[in-house]
């Protein structure tokens, strides 16, 4: 039986915690997504919803970004069709988000505005409800801008920023709120590592790793425009920094050329490492922990062709830490890696998933994948290939097999972005029923 | 503080939740403190000797005072009742206290949950009252949530099992009424839980939470189950007291007169 995260004490703990949480949940204890925050509770079972934050498109519906309710149950009528939408209002270059440590609430982010836009998914998991939107997280912070990462800690919210009020350059910060939405603190990165995009905790080991992405005088820009000018493309993040995640305080700087971006810490006991991949290079790192408990970064493997600027963008490893998903937006394809051994990434399996791909989620259980293809509405690509779809695949440990998948510009939805997993069980009060045995429909 | 909670209420994360399989009767007293004492045994080694290098901690925690814990939340120090029935205060602390506050329930047989929140806190109890400079300073609270079945009474129970070396408060409402705006200034989730078929289960399902909370009812830190190490809560225990200090030394020093 899988560990829910890096959280436990000891192997011994964790089984007995798993033994205890299958006797509550009269059922097995082994699925979700497994990168959320150790801090989260996990939909043990099959997912019933895919919260999708989607960029809004001017001329498609009401042009707003809002947050698409995705049915994702095999063998319920709303089974890959699109159950609730809700409007925010504006294009605020809607990107990432997280839900708060007690799972009834998503906080979601946008770029552009900075505003942060907090649904409540615990009243009718089938329908969010726009409760609280914050447009002060500017002014609350010190100056920080483009709320990056949502990652939940107890009674808050930690998130990374991308860059600052005062240049728009990649100078950055992490800023915690407290649930209720009270503006907590701002901690800065350090000067010699000033980049910010992704934040993971290993609470196993209070150990926290920031990666490094641009700030927003980039991220803003066209894509083949900023790749034009050298000047810019000099100014992205080449570092990671780990973090004493308790006191907050900065341990050490690791070198890691090309913007390091996702973070994965490995969820396994006594398994102290994390990956991450480099969007301007092409690789795939690892961040290891060192017999004196400091920690190095190795490059591990290169992805693709980098001569063809693959632009890895979003990594899943799974919960058992076998197989770690990187998709690539420019060739949309997505390679997966067994990384049993971890300082040895091998590919096992290739599979273009669209003109464009972005973002890519697994179920606990590893069955099931879900792709979609926005970056940034800048970055995506123009005309025919802007294909902007969620799509969603099993898998079976050696290859992706189509299940369905939903074309969010056919359906004038927008450019969909991060997803995050939503389920009835964990808000209605029951002891939960057996997850079905198959994961995906097939060929759905 | 925090907006009451509308709707149900989240089921909790594997280990994490309290509530076993449906249909079980509710633990007696003893089966709680057999509970309590298998969890803190299976935390030898693994947590129950926190105040040794061997707790099963992979990391040394801050030193006291080297970081900072800015207020999360505040809370309201509400009266609620002690083990022999009379009013009692939520908190009640003096200019240079903390409380480490718990939510548990008596019917609570998952050792991951209750148990294993009780197991720290036992744990807790032992560190502080071997220390003298802690000792009068730190207050354990542990309030149940549950107060149509822990009544007083049994609470005064579990208080004599638990057996506390120092100030450690075990505290009930009322009723349920009076229990929840507690509940809701600290955040803390509850909900019946019905088995699959509906049918009631006398059990309560939550997401197991520890609070750390100063003289001013604000909010110091949060915690969550599996995250409950003895050496780390002294520390941030310490880390307010010693702020406390401080300030309390700075508003006595001449030239601030």
């Amino acid at each position: 039986m899988s560990t829910c995260s890096p959280i436990r004490i000891t192997a011994g703990r964790a089984a007995r915690l798993a033994l205890a949480a299958s006797l509550a949940l009269a059922g097995p204890a082994a699925a979700d997504e497994p990168c959320q925050s150790p801090y989260l509770p996990k939909v043990t079972a099959q997912e019933d919803y895919l919260y999708v934050w989607t960029l809004g498109v001017e001329g498609w519906g009401d042009g707003s970004d809002k947050l698409v309710t995705v049915g994702v149950r095999p063998g319920r009528d709303d089974y890959g069709k699109v159950v609730s939408s809700v409007s925010v209002g504006g294009r605020h270059e809607a990107h990432h988000g997280g839900f708060t440590d007690d799972r009834r609430q998503l906080w979601m982010g946008g770029l552009d505005s900075s505003a942060i836009f907090v649904f409540d998914v615990a009243s009718d998991p089938a329908r969010p409800k726009l409760v609280r939107t914050h447009t002060k997280f500017v002014e609350e912070s010190g100056g920080v801008v483009g709320p990056h990462t949502f990652y939940a800690i107890p009674g808050r919210m930690l998130i990374s920023g991308l860059s600052n009020a005062t240049d728009g350059g990649g100078k950055t910060a992490l800023v915690e709120y407290a649930n209720d939405g009270r503006f907590v603190r701002t901690v800065w990165l350090p000067d010699d590592a000033p980049y910010g995009y992704d934040v993971r905790v290993n609470a196993n080991l209070n150990r926290m790793l920031t990666s490094s992405f641009t700030g927003k005088k980039n991220y803003m820009r066209p894509l083949p425009e900023l790749m034009q000018d050298a000047e810019a493309m000099k100014r992205f993040g080449d570092t990671m920094v780990v973090w004493d995640y308790h006191a907050r305080k900065p341990l050490q700087t690791l070198k890691v050329p090309g913007a390091p971006l996702e973070v994965r810490w490995a969820l396994q006991p006594r398994h102290d490492w994390a990956f991450t991949t480099t969007a301007l290079t092409s690789k795939i790192w690892g961040v290891f922990r060192k017999d004196d408990g400091s920690f190095e970064a190795v490059e591990l493997a290169t992805i693709g062709d980098p001569a063809k600027i693959p632009l890895p963008v979003d990594i899943s490893l799974s919960s058992d830490d076998r197989f770690l998903f990187v998709s690539t937006f420019n060739d949309g394809t997505a390679r997966v890696y067994d990384v049993f051994q971890p300082r040895q990434p091998k590919l096992v399996h290739e599979r273009k998933i669209g003109a464009q791909v972005n973002m890519v989620s697994q179920s606990w259980d590893g069955r099931r994948v879900y792709f979609t293809s926005s970056l940034l509405a800048n970055w995506d690509k123009a005309g025919a290939e802007n294909e902007q779809f969620l799509k969603a695949f099993a898998w079976d440990g050696k290859a992706l097999t189509p299940a369905f998948s939903i074309d969010f510009a056919g359906e004038k939805l927008g450019r969909p972005h991060i997803m995050n997993f939503g389920s009835e069980a964990l808000y209605r009060g029951r002891v939960a029923e057996r997850a079905p045995a198959a994961g995906v429909a097939e060929g759905g | 503080m925090r907006p009451p909670h509308r709707g149900p209420l989240p089921v909790s994360a594997p280990g994490t939740r309290c509530g076993p399989a449906a249909g079980r009767r509710a633990p007696r007293a003893a089966a709680l403190v057999l509970a309590v004492a298998l969890a803190a045994g299976a935390g030898a080694g693994a947590g129950a000797r926190a105040d040794t290098a061997d707790d099963g901690l992979r990391f040394d925690p801050p030193a006291p005072g080297s970081y900072a814990l800015p207020p999360i939340d505040r809370v309201r120090d509400r009266t609620l009742l002690g083990p022999d029935g009379a009013p009692a205060p939520l908190l009640g602390l003096g200019p240079r206290q903390v409380a480490l506050v718990a939510f548990v329930y008596r019917g609570c047989h998952d050792g991951a949950g209750c148990p294993a929140l009780l197991a720290a806190w036992k744990r807790l109890d032992t560190l502080v009252a071997a220390r003298d400079e802690l000792r009068g300073r730190v207050r354990l609270v542990t309030v149940s949530f549950d107060p149509a079945r822990d009544r007083p009474e049994r609470m005064a129970e579990l208080a004599a099992a638990l057996a506390p070396r120092g100030d450690w408060r075990f505290l009930t409402a009322p009723d349920p009424e009076a229990i929840r705006p507690v509940l809701d200034d600290f955040g803390q989730d509850v909900l019946p839980l019905a088995a699959a078929d509906g049918a009631p289960t006398g059990l309560l399902q939550h997401v197991t939470k520890a609070f750390l909370v100063d003289p001013a009812g604000d909010v110091r830190n949060v915690y969550s189950a599996g995250f409950l190490a003895a050496r780390v809560l002294v520390a941030d225990a310490e880390t307010v007291l010693l702020e406390q200090d401080r300030a309390l030394a700075a508003a006595e020093a001449p030239e601030a007169r």
